[in-house]
């Protein structure tokens, strides 16, 4: 990351580090996962765990060693992967990453969309972790190298989004915020 | 206001290490498909959000509008970086008489069909997310004084990273008329159109 980016900006609150994290981000290139693993280093030295597609974990092996466990979607494997997570979020020590868009998209998206198993993992936690949005936009401006922005939300209080929906539209209205922010940026 | 010396030569050398280069830092220059008008010289428009930009205006030139380039600068950078000058960059100060100047100076360059002039509509730099593209109003000074036929393009760069290490650029380019035959209102509503369509089709981006 130090090497491919000229910087990594973190827009954040004021981080707790008592709860596992569960860490949802915008998945649109292949740093997504390091840039996270950089924002959980920098800033909550939990454990990190990042649920990705099985393909990736076969073609990156050593992925698996960082953290990384898989999930194929469209199969029964999807609920072991999903419980897994569940589970994970149980120990105070951890931090789960999940892309809930399920693939990759342009970074210029305007609304954004979940896969449904991310309330399986909700409802299978018991409730005592701490939601995290994440939004990352990468521009250059006036340098060679890239910057990238990392917006950050935690989300305290009740969890208990009822559907899908709700917590689509809490993470739409974090994502909108976020690129008015970045968009506002005028050097 | 400071003439370019542009360079045939010099340019075209530029332009293959300029390749090299952004092969090096790019996985993928993507040009969509856009077909200039031939026979006219072309007014580029484009979005200004990185240090890139100039290049990608290169780029776009030498591979796929084939003309010779031209580019506005700020006065301030043309002096920092005086070897531009040799590859077809000329200053412009920003709020000053000699504006009006480089506003003519680049009217001229255009009424010779064989040549391209870019020039970042913006006036500073934004960001690469921001869906409101802002024109400066001496665009519309420049077009009055543009004499030959001229196709005004408006480019749209896009970069995006999808699967790869490295980031993959886009390039959109839009056909805004003929300058002389639109008016400047129409061109700013038109500009801002393309924008948006093109954001939409990076999203759709295959890849």
């Amino acid at each position: 990351v130090g090497r491919n980016f000229h910087e990594v900006r973190l827009k954040h609150p004021v981080m707790t580090t008592d709860k596992a994290v569960l860490l949802l981000a915008n998945h649109f290139s292949w740093w997504d996962g390091f840039l996270m693993y950089y924002v959980n280093h920098k800033l909550l030295g939990k454990k990190f765990h990042v649920m990705i597609l099985e393909e990736t974990i076969h073609q990156v092996s050593f992925f698996k060693y960082m953290g990384a466990f898989s999930v194929s979607k469209k199969s029964r494997d999807m609920m072991v992967s999903l419980n897994y997570a569940a589970n994970l979020l149980n120990d105070p020590q951890n931090l789960v990453l999940i892309f809930p868009q399920g693939k990759l998209y342009s970074n210029f998206i305007d609304r954004v969309s979940f896969q449904k198993g991310l309330m399986k993992i909700i409802g299978g936690a018991q409730q005592n972790f701490g939601l995290l949005f994440a939004t990352t936009f990468v521009e250059n401006f006036k340098h060679k190298k890239p910057t990238a922005t990392v917006y950050l939300k935690t989300i305290t209080g009740n969890l208990a989004y009822k559907n899908i929906d709700e917590l689509i539209a809490a993470y739409q209205q974090h994502y909108n915020s976020s690129k008015q922010l970045q968009t506002e940026i005028v050097l | 206001m400071l003439p370019s010396r542009q360079n045939d030569t010099l340019s075209k050398w530029f332009y293959r290490f300029m390749r090299w280069w952004m092969g090096r830092n790019f996985k993928e220059v993507n040009i969509q498909p856009f077909e200039p008008r031939p026979g006219h010289s072309i007014l580029l428009l484009t979005n200004h959000f990185s240090w890139w930009d100039g290049f990608f205006a290169n780029y776009a030139a030498f591979n796929n509008l084939k003309r010779r380039l031209f580019i506005m600068m700020q006065h301030d950078h043309f002096i920092n970086h005086w070897y531009f000058k040799y590859l077809g960059a000329f200053s412009m100060k920003k709020g000053s008489r000699e504006m009006l100047e480089s506003l003519t100076y680049s009217a001229n360059l255009l009424s010779n069909p064989e040549n391209l002039v870019t020039i970042f509509p913006q006036g500073e730099l934004c960001s690469n997310h921001i869906t409101h593209i802002h024109i400066e109003n001496g665009i519309e000074r420049l077009i009055k004084q543009i004499k030959g036929p001229c196709q005004i393009v408006y480019q749209c760069t896009l970069v995006d990273y999808f699967e790869s290490l490295k980031p993959r650029a886009y390039m959109h380019h839009f056909d805004c008329g003929l300058a002389g035959e639109i008016p400047f209102e129409e061109l700013k509503q038109r500009i801002n159109d393309f924008h948006e369509q093109a954001l939409k089709n990076q999203v759709n981006m295959a890849h």
